[in-house]
């Protein structure tokens, strides 16, 4: 009775031990990187910032788009944003789109700061950061640059506005409009 | 002027009031959600985080507290715009109910080991003098040299 006992009991702790080094493989193998260049961006749908539907980004295949990942409590994204909305009027009419992501954000300061800030291209939430998450973004402002096929041309871990991310965004988006 | 100035703020005065006056139940308190709420940039409480998007859900959270939300509704809102994982305590339901039982039965298991283990170790020294072997009887022969060896220390 005694040694089936301390079998069951070395099992139990063989069994949690197991459990733990599951927990520690899923962990590893499950961590989320930024998508490099060359590679499909990870796709999602997020619902729309005004409310209106929402927006998937195979709905955008066929034309090079410019991802671009912010916050309203971000105070690098407020000096971007001239400089995106300047960018976005410029390529609309060669076919480029914009979507902003907005992460992490309150509804209402994301709202007001779309206003404030006078954007006018598309904007979406992603209020979990599930797909933020999986564009390997640790801070805000980043900017994905797609080409027509859903790859990734181009990615800037800061604002468009700084001196050597402004000339690489403007390469970055003459190489998807050629794509 | 000075006295559309005054004008202005006897009314905002009095709007407040009435504002205050027209929760129907007992507010509730930042200090209250704050401990309840994660900030999603940092994984942690919003009362440990400096983080520019926490102090955003604080002033969110004030704001709705100061128009008589309940704590149940602000926090149902905050799922809406961010999702379960900004509550610090997993939802009651579903495979997150795991989070909640899985600690009981650790704490239980290990108590009944820990009982085992003392009830084991208290009936082992119990029953320490009834398993020593009885020392067996000397046959005639040892107990005659025995005495022979007794007699001559004598």
């Amino acid at each position: 009775m005694t040694a089936r006992l301390k079998l069951v009991g070395q099992l139990a702790v063989l069994a949690c031990l197991a459990g733990l080094l599951g927990l520690l493989v899923w962990r590893l193998t499950h961590q989320q990187h930024a998508p490099r260049v060359g590679a499909s961006a990870p796709a999602f749908t997020l619902r729309r910032l005004d409310g209106s539907g929402s927006v998937s980004l195979a709905s955008l295949r066929g034309k090079p788009v410019v991802l671009n990942f912010w916050a309203s409590w971000c105070v690098p994204c407020k000096s971007e944003a001239k400089a995106l909305e300047q960018a976005w009027t410029r390529y609309r009419g060669r076919g480029v789109e914009f979507l902003g992501v907005d992460f992490h954000d309150v509804t209402g300061d994301a709202r007001r700061f779309v206003a404030a800030h006078s954007l006018t291209f598309p904007m979406v939430q992603d209020g979990s950061g599930d797909v933020t998450g999986s564009y390997g973004i640790s801070q805000v402002p980043e900017t994905y640059v797609l080409d027509r096929h859903g790859r990734v041309v181009l990615h800037l871990a800061g604002p468009i506005t700084e001196a050597p991310f402004a000339r690489e965004f403007r390469r970055g988006l003459a190489q998807a409009v050629q794509s | 002027m000075i006295a559309r100035v005054f004008v202005t703020a006897a009314v905002a005065l009095v709007l407040a009031g009435s504002a205050a006056a027209a929760c129907t139940h007992p507010k509730t308190s930042l200090a209250y959600l704050e401990g309840q709420v994660m900030c999603p940039t940092c994984h942690t409480t919003l009362d440990q985080s400096d983080a520019p998007a926490a102090r955003r859900i604080e002033v969110f959270i004030q704001r709705r507290i100061d128009q008589c939300a309940t704590a149940d509704a602000i926090r149902a809102e905050l799922v809406a715009n961010f999702g379960a994982g900004i509550l610090a305590a997993p939802p009651r339901k579903g495979f997150d109910l795991l989070a909640w039982w899985l600690p009981i039965g650790g704490v239980l298991a290990g108590a009944a080991l820990l009982g085992l283990g003392v009830w084991r170790w208290s009936r082992s020294r119990g029953e320490e003098p009834e398993t020593a072997e009885p020392e067996p009887p000397l046959d005639p022969d040892e107990e005659r040299r025995l005495d022979e060896l007794l007699a001559r220390l004598d």
